[in-house]
């Protein structure tokens, strides 16, 4: 993969974090996964490198008729804010990543642009899920950290392990997806909006 | 294939059979084939961990599948447990009717997931791979997600959300760290078999990282402080039988899983970080929970954060790793597992006899309805680590264990935890079993029947842990135990 196209992934990436119409974030972590899957694909030299493109495309497509069908049924009427102003979410999200790429030291990938890639859409991944209020876009960080799993999956030296990798990583995300959107079903239903700020009444 | 191997597959494909029987089968029999399942799943894993145990000293060892005296002592607990949550739910289902989904469909989705989530959750101390591993203990957290969230109300709700995001963020850092090792070993996904990790070189900056990456992404769903913010929330939120496998069964499981990294890598990281990482979060989760166990919680809280507690005293003697502290392990997984179920089952009868227990905690009990507060009483207890409870005597040896193993300090540290731990839980037996009862007329108990009968057999069985206890150190099992991987 070309250090462009990792940080192609990395700018797409940070706008998750910032972006506030859920379906422009469901746009954004399905293309991501496409064109890891095509750059998979098209770098592709054994079967399993075949197999492990062509897992990820298929559950990058499978989750955005997921979730593109649940934006589109439970629409909101007011917008869910985040706790954190966009500007703010993108500082803190990128100061995760650069503290990442710092403790973290190298990993073993094919490229040093590699690495720094799958830190930072993992960085980018958690801000998404701990700063903003909005359900689907708190699964959909953790579909952001796992489009830099799979990134790190694609890019080990031989790749032998990818298509398991991808596989098994591709199944658990969908059962996980899906359980997340029977919950979102069920905080629309009771508080009109898919809002975590209504949840939130356990405390010791 | 071995006979051993088939029973071991047959082990989490029975439940995962009933599971897709309850999908497709009529709205009438969906119980009885639930239950059915249920029988036949605990029967297998009984059959299993039988076999296991008794043969500890010649385990079978390949690529995708293990089975030792490690497995067989967690598939005993899983089958035991599943059993008896099986037993305890047509009393819940009676009581509580589901909002997640349409009420028509909350009797299916209850069974089906629930032996769903069995399948996967007992496939876990069986899997010889690493990799293969974080896929099933993944997996389990979809089934039991829904499972926590069931009753569809809002508490249960914030629960399984933060449960369901907080473990997949934390298992996504484990798999970063499963990714890491990959380069380092020869083969797919296969490789990744505790063999071969124990086989890697020693020295790399890399592993140590992705050592570091797993354990913690595992913590998170073990429910090791400080990353165990959704324990309490959905041990105390999901339907108590369910409760009873999360906490007795699960947690323990995905323990396995740790300590099986654990071992496996130490040659690679080095004997200091695999045991600083465990003592690490066993004590922090030790000193974590004690202020909890001292205040005045619901019911279900306070189990919840008994069992941060517990695992925090199963990572010590995982830890410690010697035949005392080994023993200690084996006598505390399967008397927690006894007595935490039994507390798990016995909110049903308690929600309905002072419905106000589920948000305050119960005083009195014994003093309203006696076999009610026996049954706590005999589960607090204990867990408590009350004389001539099993706990104590697991905990005297893990401490021991630490002791023996030159481990002065944090042997010390915890019993000194554990005492202060002992204390907080020993007020809230008195509370509960002599404590003053509310003033309005208690409701009478549902499912009291089921859960006396339920504490007979506890009692029984904790009983004879005790009496094992002193004739573990040196067991072949415990041996067996402490050569995993």
């Amino acid at each position: 993969m070309t250090g462009f196209l990792a940080w192609l992934l990395v700018a797409s990436g940070l706008a998750v974090v910032v972006v506030r119409r859920r379906s422009v974030v469901v746009g954004i972590v399905t293309v991501q996964a496409l064109v890891l899957a095509l750059a998979a694909l098209l770098e592709a030299e054994t079967t399993d490198d075949v197999v492990a493109g062509g897992a990820l495309a298929l559950r990058a497509v499978l989750l955005a008729v997921l979730f593109a069908g649940v934006v589109a049924q439970t629409r909101e009427r007011l917008p869910v804010h985040a706790r954190v102003p966009p500007l703010l979410r993108g500082g803190l999200a990128v100061l995760l990543a650069l503290t990442l790429v710092w403790l973290v030291p190298d990993i073993g990938l094919d490229s040093r642009d590699a690495e720094r890639s799958v830190l930072a859409l993992i960085a980018f991944g958690v801000a998404t899920a701990g700063l903003r209020r909005a359900t689907v876009l708190q699964v959909l960080g953790i579909v952001l950290v796992e489009n830099g799993l799979a990134l790190a999956a694609l890019e080990l030296p031989g790749g032998e392990a990818a298509a398991g990798i991808e596989i098994g990583v591709a199944v658990d995300l969908m059962l996980i997806s899906v359980v997340a959107v029977v919950f979102h079903r069920r905080i629309f239903g009771l508080f009109g909006a898919g809002d975590t700020a209504a949840l939130r009444s356990l405390r010791d | 294939m071995t006979s051993r191997e088939w029973l071991a597959v047959a082990v989490p494909l029975a439940p995962a059979a009933g599971a897709v029987a309850v999908a497709v089968a009529p709205r009438r029999s969906i119980a009885a084939i639930g239950l059915g399942a249920a029988g036949i799943s605990g029967l297998l894993a009984l059959m299993l961990a039988g076999v296991a145990i008794a043969r500890a000293g010649d385990p079978t060892s390949g690529d995708w599948l293990v089975v030792d005296a490690t497995a067989g002592l967690f598939v005993a607990v899983i089958g035991v447990v599943g059993l008896a949550s099986a037993l305890t739910s047509p009393v819940y289902l009676g009581l509580a009717r589901s909002e997640l989904v349409r009420p028509e469909r909350g009797e299916r989705l209850y069974y089906g997931t629930f032996l769903a989530f069995w399948a996967v959750l007992v496939a876990v101390p069986l899997a010889g791979n690493l990799g293969i591993a974080w896929l099933l203990v993944e997996a389990t957290t979809a089934a039991s997600a829904l499972l926590v969230g069931f009753s569809g109300r809002a508490t249960a709700l914030e629960a399984g959300w933060k449960y369901l995001v907080l473990t997949t963020l934390g298992l996504g850092f484990a798999l970063l760290g499963i990714v890491l090792i990959a380069p380092n070993v020869q083969g797919g996904l296969g490789a990744l078999s505790w063999g071969s990790l124990a086989s890697l070189d020693t020295g790399s900056d890399q592993l140590t990282v992705a050592f570091v990456l797993v354990l913690a992404g595992l913590a998170a769903k073990i429910g090791w402080a400080p990353v165990h913010n959704w324990l309490p929330d959905a041990h105390s939120e999901a339907p108590p039988p369910i409760s009873a496998l999360l906490s007795s069964a699960l947690l323990p499981a995905v323990l396995v899983v740790a300590w099986r990294t654990d071992r496996a890598l130490t040659p690679a990281v080095g004997e200091d970080l695999a045991h600083g990482v465990l003592v690490g979060f066993g004590l922090v989760s030790l000193a974590v929970a004690v202020p909890f166990l001292w205040r005045a919680l619901a019911w279900k809280r306070l189990l919840a954060y008994s069992s941060l507690e517990h695992m925090g005293v199963l990572a010590l003697g995982f830890a410690f790793a010697n035949p005392l502290a080994m023993a200690g392990v084996v006598v505390h997984v399967a008397g927690h597992a006894i007595a935490k179920a039994l507390g798990f089952y016995a909110a049903t009868p308690l929600l309905t006899h002072v419905p106000a227990a589920g948000g305050r905690a119960a005083t009195g009990v014994g003093r309203t309805c006696p076999p009610l507060g026996a049954s706590m009483g005999i589960s607090l207890a204990t867990l408590a680590g009350l004389p001539p409870s099993p706990l104590f005597a697991s905990e005297v040896l893990i401490v021991a264990g630490g002791f023996a193993a030159g481990r002065t300090w944090e042997a010390a540290a915890a019993a000194i935890l554990l005492a202060l731990g002992f204390l907080g839980l020993g007020h809230a037996l008195l509370e509960t079993i002599a404590g003053r009862a509310r003033r309005r007329a208690p409701e009478s108990p549902s499912g009291l029947r089921t859960v006396v009968a339920l504490t007979v057999c506890a009692a029984a069985a904790l009983l004879t842990l005790t009496a094992l206890a002193p004739w573990l150190p040196g067991s072949e099992l415990v041996e067996a135990m402490l050569d995993v991987a």
